[in-house]
């Protein structure tokens, strides 16, 4: 039975339930809905939920499992003989699961009926090109032990999808029964209801939590393979980045991490005093009218993606810088330089800061205002000694949230600051950051295993743990200098 | 002082302070404040009574030019301080904000320190030469407000930290702190409870040696205890003026006598 109609069912039970529950909620109060314990449509509901949650509960649970098991069951048939030499036991397999798939494709076309799937034999058959005429490509010859392996693999497959689809419609005709049974007019449907929805929102807020957790574990262990095939001296200390693909590079982060560093540093230097001023305009100075222009105007520059910052970078602010400013002052003649970069990328950072910093400084109280302003202070005072220390702490969160933007910044640096990696104070030399370095090491022909890609892992790992104690620094401070102005 | 000594209230002062003739105020089209004349005496506690939204406090706030700050408020007819019209447009409203100080209904300390709350006014307007200059009127406006015995262990610690009522004498230390002339308060005892409201009150009636003070309040115990003077608002006009005693006794217009004895408002 196909997923989707599992599901359809599954849903249709619950439906059916819903409108079963309410009815036998109402009938136990003799349809007056005001002797019920809760309203008619929480015991709906908890029907509903109680039939659905089980069910497609055990689905998901089952559809995670299944696959292991079976690959656990068809594995011992695959003797460690019939794995060739310059092969891997998860290379065989995926074999296996390639003819399975591609034998089910054959059914499914009508090339082959189930029973000739399940007794082809590599002797009298050449899977291959019967697989290969609908439309399966296999890279070799099918042996007798995948072969065999596959017909397994298809049986227990097919089993478990049939049993899958059993355990799941008892679970929801049980949930049904249940709930059906328990429904009375004391039973508390909406504490349930409820309960059961907040259940939900944890398991929500759970899986955003695991995944981060996820993700971070995956770096992890690719990183502690690197450090298992490269000196983490090297990566820390090292002085030179140049990846050498036949082996021996030098892997040292110091360049990229100045890079990131000198570009985003370059880059808050442009958006922190443009930003927080205009915020300051508009929060304080500009009239409603102007203002409700000026600040949706500011904030487009947040939607235009950075990939269309790197081209302006590329075609009009590093030929410019070059043209204007490195040449005559004999700086260099690169067109892509940290200054491009970093100039570009500060306007884009400017919505970030004006945007965080004029709600900010709006939050302030009136009240503040009209204090200061009473006892006789100019608006620019009141602004200065009130206004901005009352929303520094803001303000400080915007502009670390900023910096965290800044480092982890790709586009705008491949075209602006180009892939050079090089320790340089000249603004106007071309350098690269941690995330260019992380794109281009995983691009192209790379094998897997060796250090020149894993060591992307390594730099993602820095990066990550860089703009994580940003963010806990900028929180901090948040939370530490919040100013208890209520 | 809280007793209810309404008739033979001391009220010989007769230097008139703040004259305020065919005062209008509206806000985009509503007429808030409709022709009100008044004249406020120097060295007075002056309270404004009327029932919310009768335009005693916007009327408060055109004493200082606080309506400046609100973009559709317009202010017509003439007050003047001390015969100088303060809608002149030579008047620089940052400066007559430092002759008449403003406290305001909920405690509003800055975040800062209470020293530096007090040390603001002074600081901006440069009256202190020195540091230890800047600590005595930092001292002297917190005895002033009653606070200093309390927050003298304390001065580094933010303003906010204090009780509430000690957050509004903070704000009036702080308004004292800019040696003003005047002394706006706009229902200062409103978030206070009982007690911090009668060390305000007695606050009020020592700041009355050296000040004119305007206080609105929504207590007409409260106007009873701490005035010399009463006006009696209703719906932007001001119904009748005069002193505390005979307002609170004798009222003139039965709007008056309605509202102190209950009946509307």
């Amino acid at each position: 039975m196909p997923l989707l109609w599992l599901i359809a069912i599954v849903i249709a039970l619950a439906a059916v339930g819903a409108v079963l529950g309410r009815r036998r909620a109402l009938a136990s109060a003799d349809g007056d809905a005001r002797r019920l314990h809760s309203l008619p449509s929480y015991y709906a509901a908890n029907v509903g939920l109680t039939v659905l949650t089980p069910a497609l509960g055990l689905l998901a649970l089952w559809l995670l499992i299944q696959p292991l098991y079976v690959d656990w069951r068809v594995t011992e048939l695959i003797p460690d003989a019939a794995i060739p030499e310059t092969s891997t036991r998860g290379l065989v397999m995926s074999d296996v699961r390639r003819v399975a798939e591609g034998l089910d494709t054959a059914i499914q076309q009508g090339a082959m009926t189930e029973d000739e799937a399940a007794r082809l034999q590599t002797e009298s058959t050449d899977i291959r090109e019967r697989l290969a005429a609908v439309g399966v490509a296999l890279g070799s010859n099918v042996r007798p032990e995948v072969l065999t392996a596959a017909q397994r693999y298809r049986d227990l497959s097919g089993t478990g999808t049939t049993l899958m689809a059993v355990a799941v419609l008892l679970a929801a005709i049980g949930g049904l029964a249940v709930s059906v049974l328990m429904t009375h007019r004391d039973f508390r449907a909406r504490n349930t209801v409820e309960r059961g929805i907040m259940v939900m929102l944890i398991a929500a807020a759970s899986i955003a939590i695991l995944t981060t957790v996820g993700i971070v574990l995956s770096m992890l262990f690719e990183t502690a393979n690197f450090f298992g095939q490269h000196s983490w001296t090297d990566f820390f200390f090292g002085l030179n980045w140049s990846p050498n693909f036949r082996g021996n590079s030098d892997l040292g982060i110091i360049p990229l991490l100045w890079g990131t560093l000198y570009i985003s540093f370059i880059a808050l230097l442009v958006a922190v005093p443009i930003g927080l001023f205009s915020a300051i305009y508009l929060s304080e100075y500009a009239t409603r009218r102007v203002r409700s222009v000026a600040k949706p105007m500011i904030e487009i520059l947040a939607g235009i993606p950075t990939i269309v910052y790197g081209l302006f970078a590329l075609i009009t602010v590093g030929p410019f810088l070059r043209d204007y400013f490195a040449q005559p002052l004999g700086l260099g003649n690169s067109g892509s330089s940290v200054m491009t970069a970093g100039l570009v990328m500060g306007i884009m950072l400017i919505p970030f800061v004006s945007s965080l910093s004029d709600d900010i400084i709006n939050a302030v109280p009136q009240a503040m205002r009209d204090g200061s302003l009473a006892l006789g202070a100019t608006h620019s005072e009141t602004i200065r000694q009130v206004v901005l220390p009352a929303a520094l702490p803001g303000i400080v969160g915007a502009i670390l949230l900023a910096a965290s933007r800044a480092i982890g910044e790709t586009m705008i640096v491949v075209l602006g600051a180009g892939a050079a990696a090089r320790l340089d104070l000249n603004p106007f030399e071309a350098m690269t950051t941690v995330t260019v370095k992380i794109v281009s090491q995983l691009t192209g022909d790379t094998d897997f295993a060796s250090p020149e890609t894993l060591v992307a892992f390594a730099l993602g790992l820095t990066l990550f743990v860089i703009t994580l104690c940003l963010n806990v620094l900028a929180l901090w401070i948040v939370r530490r200098y919040r100013e208890q102005y209520e | 002082m809280n007793d209810m000594r309404l008739i033979d209230r001391a009220t010989d002062m007769t230097d008139v302070k703040i004259a305020a003739r065919g005062v209008q105020v509206f806000y985009g089209d509503t007429h808030a404040i409709k022709d009100v004349d008044v004249d406020i005496q120097d060295k007075t506690v002056t309270a404004f009574i009327g029932p919310s939204g009768c335009g005693k406090s916007t009327f408060l706030r055109c004493l200082n030019r606080m309506n400046d700050t609100i973009d559709s408020a317009r202010v017509e007819g003439d007050i003047r301080i001390d015969g100088e019209d303060i809608y002149d447009r030579r008047v620089d409203p940052v400066q007559l904000r430092a002759k008449v100080g403003m406290v305001f209904q909920k405690p509003n300390p800055f975040p800062k320190s209470i020293y530096d709350n007090v040390a603001y006014g002074p600081k901006i307007h440069g009256l202190a030469k020195n540091r230890t200059d800047l600590d005595d009127i930092v001292e002297r406006s917190l005895r002033r407000a009653a606070l200093w015995d309390e927050a003298k262990d304390r001065l580094q610690e933010p303003g906010t930290g204090l009780s509430g009522g000690q957050q509004q004498r903070l704000c009036i230390a702080r308004a004292v702190a800019t040696e003003p002339e005047v002394l706006l308060m706009d229902e200062p005892c409103s978030a206070l409870d009982p007690i911090a409201t009668s060390q305000v009150e007695e606050l009020i009636d020592e700041l009355r040696a050296n000040y004119s003070v305007v206080i609105v309040t929504h207590s007409m115990q409260q106007a009873a205890r701490v005035s010399q003077k009463t006006a009696f608002f209703h719906l932007g006009n001001l119904v009748e003026y005069g002193e505390t005693g005979q307002i609170f006794t004798n009222p003139q217009d039965s709007r008056t006598e309605s509202y102190i004895t209950g009946r509307i408002g």
